[in-house]
């Protein structure tokens, strides 16, 4: 069986702290408890979590969804966000963590990857030397929400052409943007139209389509 | 709390419904009315002339034709089939009945309060893993669930409907009871009037469906959802609900490209698992997960188990057919191949069993194949014969495996009687019952005219509320109106 990772990239900088991570980690929370109510997801999906500020951490292995317990999620005070450091962590844990086909064995589905960030890329020159090989890592999907008045999403649209921006940081915004979230992961279970590919399910009101 | 909103549908009829999202599918947004007795699903898309077409058809003439004929109510319950339509702020709706209780998870459930979406009970991880053994239900529940979603699509097939996007996210189950319901029926397709606007669901797809996907619209070698795509994501169902695993996903690598793979292996080069000469696609056990085994082991588990009536069934879905729709067996087909297996069940005398129940094997030493437990003790076989001419009777390739408490019904004393919907009250009552009964095995006339032990002259009748052992060689004449049945009992001793 294949299995379907997704990887979650989370923004832990300085100015997340306080209400903003308490939201993200509610919305977490709620994607978390309502994917695994749904049967496509729970056969298949595994998640993993990698925070980063002027640190970058996988805070949870690429783990069956039913298997996984939620990370702790901590903020530093304050500090740079290394947006770029956190894609090349995340481009060699694909390269470890996702099943690859063999002439033998079959892989895992294309990856999908979330990435939130309530600011930019400090380390922009390492970012943009990353996202070819973001790229090269063929995801299946890569959405890009950018948090509140500060976040830049400029950055973001050399990685995506998905890129949101969520207005508000409060947790009903957050839980729409994780409900949506969880209803992507199980596009592959949708139907299919006849002519366009897999296409990602409509943003909630709260999520503002960038490009 | 959210506001409701009154509308009038298009018929004329008051409609309301509660202006708060309950669900989203892949075209619409659905609201539950304040009873919650039915709810509205509105395209988030504008629908063209032709779609709105399509769906007055769809609320109009069809449902008038499936549901408004004598014993239309029949379909109530197999079917959730739009009533209405209505528009709402420039966004069409469609009126559908909510779904019937039993097709929650109950509130003692992890999964309280969410639909039974098939895929829960098709899917050997979800059921070794997350499922209680009273959700899970029996063997025989689940044909029984094969048998409705077969007569459902049977009854669409009749009239001239495709439902083009059957999948088991588009038929609730609950295997406690044995029910089954198409829903998602706002899709359908009349095929050469209506183009679908969707191709299906990925598992359910048919191969040449998905081998001309990339076709232009318009394109004469595009292949669309039509009667007989739907025949192949039938076959597929029946197979996933008795079997657990997918008939096309086995360990063959058609490509490193994990897309392209997909694409091959559930297209162009699809190729069943259990294929009996190519065998390249039999699933590779040692890259099974444990929770997907044993119903993952095509050696521990062949599909051989579903009995002879459905394996040839199943032949013809995925070896003689796969590739050549019109070889595809109708749901017809299915439905009656599905009736004839219940005939040759057994129950597992493992009172821990999850099955519970069997296909008897045709063996002298069966055993049920989804425990092992073998079956002690004597086993009565009923060949039934029918007969074309007076006096005259010839084998119709039909058994009756017999058990304790077991029913003899209308349908096996007379080929002319099958049970479907039209199945009239008197004959859904049983004729007869089996027992076995201080050490004999016996069968009890309850309401048959004319049974006749014919075994030796002079024939002698058994009459309503008479009972007639059932030793080996024992000839029984079920009626003998036209059509009615002969019964050759054999014995199997373990």
């Amino acid at each position: 069986m294949r299995r379907l990772p997704v990887y979650l990239l989370i923004d832990t900088s300085g100015s997340m702290r306080g209400e903003p991570i308490e939201s993200v980690k509610v919305g977490l929370e709620a994607m978390l408890a309502s994917l695994r109510q749904e049967p496509y997801a729970l056969e298949s999906v595994n998640l993993s979590i990698i925070t980063y500020d002027g640190e970058v951490k996988q805070v949870l292995p690429l783990t069956p969804l039913d298997e996984l317990q939620m990370p702790q999620i901590t903020t530093p005070d304050s500090g740079p966000t290394h947006t770029g450091q956190a894609l090349k962590l995340l481009c060699e844990r694909v390269d470890r963590e996702v099943r690859r086909s063999t002439p033998d064995q079959k892989g895992d589905w294309m990856p999908l990857l979330f990435i939130m960030t309530d600011g930019k890329p400090s380390d922009i020159q390492l970012y943009n030397e990353m996202i070819p090989e973001v790229k090269r890592r063929n995801f299946a999907g890569i959405v890009a929400c950018a948090a509140g008045m500060n976040a830049k999403t400029e950055p973001l649209k050399a990685l995506t052409d998905d890129v949101y921006s969520l207005d508000t940081f409060d947790s009903t915004s957050f839980k729409q943007f994780f409900k949506w979230v969880s209803d992507t992961i199980q596009t592959g279970n949708r139907s299919v139209g006849a002519t366009d590919d897999l296409v990602l399910p409509p943003p909630p009101a709260e999520v503002n389509v960038v490009c | 709390m959210a506001k409701t909103i009154k509308l009038t549908a298009m018929d004329g009829t008051p409609v309301e419904f509660v202006d708060e999202v309950i669900g989203s599918g892949a075209m619409k947004d659905v609201y539950f009315s304040p009873d919650k007795s039915y709810v509205v699903g509105f395209f988030r898309k504008p629908q063209d002339a032709n779609a709105k077409d399509r769906l007055q058809n769809i609320v109009g003439k069809y449902r008038e034709k499936i549901f408004g004929q004598v014993g239309g109510d029949y379909w109530e319950n197999l079917f959730c089939w739009p009533t209405r339509l209505v528009e709402w702020e420039g966004r069409l709706g469609v009126v559908c009945p909510a779904y019937q209780k039993h097709f929650f998870f109950g509130k003692q459930s992890k999964f309280a309060g969410k639909e039974k979406e098939g895929k829960w009970f098709a899917s050997a991880k979800l059921r070794n893993k997350f499922l209680t053994p009273e959700e899970k239900g029996t063997w025989l529940s689940h044909i029984h669930m094969c048998l409705q979603i077969a007569r459902a699509v049977r009854r669409l097939h009749a009239a001239g409907l495709a439902h083009s996007d059957l999948s088991y996210k588009n038929v609730l189950v609950d295997p406690q009871s044995g029910r089954a319901a198409v829903i998602d029926c706002d899709g359908l397709v009349v095929p050469g009037k209506y183009p679908p606007d969707v191709v299906g669901t990925p598992d359910f797809i048919a191969p040449e469906v998905l081998q001309t996907r990339a076709l232009p619209i318009g394109d004469p070698n595009k292949k669309l959802p039509s009667i007989q795509t739907d025949r192949h994501a039938l076959a597929v169902l029946i197979y996933m609900y008795l079997l657990n695993r997918h008939p096309l996903r086995g360990g063959k690598v058609h490509d490193l490209d994990t897309g392209r793979d997909e694409e091959l292996s559930m297209g162009e080069k699809a190729l069943f698992v259990e294929h009996p000469t190519d065998k390249s696609n039999r699933p590779k056990v040692k890259n099974l997960a444990p929770s997907e085994l044993p119903q993952g082991d095509v050696e521990k588990r062949p599909y051989t188990l579903c009995g002879p009536y459905l394996k040839e069934l199943f032949d013809r879905a995925f070896i003689d057919g796969l590739h050549d729709p019109s070889k595809r067996p109708t749901a017809d087909e299915w439905e009656a191949a599905l009736v004839k297996t219940t005939d040759l069940i057994q129950p597992c005398q493992n009172p821990d069993c999850e099955a519970h129940w069997f296909v008897f094997d045709n063996s002298t030493k069966p055993k049920c194949p989804f425990c092992g437990k073998e079956y002690h003790g004597q086993l009565p076989v009923l060949n039934l014969y029918y007969s074309p001419a007076k006096g005259k009777f010839l084998p119709e390739n039909y058994r009756l495996m017999v058990y304790d408490k077991q029913s003899l019904y209308m349908w096996h004393a007379n080929r002319f009687v099958t049970p479907n919907e039209r199945t009239r009250p008197e004959d859904k009552k049983p004729v007869g019952d089996f027992h076995f009964h201080n050490g004999r095995w016996i069968l009890i006339n309850r309401r048959l005219p004319d049974m006749w032990d014919v075994t030796e002259q002079p024939k002698r009748q058994i009459r309503v509320g008479e009972y007639v052992e059932l030793t080996d060689g024992r000839k029984i004449l079920l009626s003998s109106a036209d059509g009615g049945r002969l019964i050759v009992v054999q014995l199997v001793n373990n």
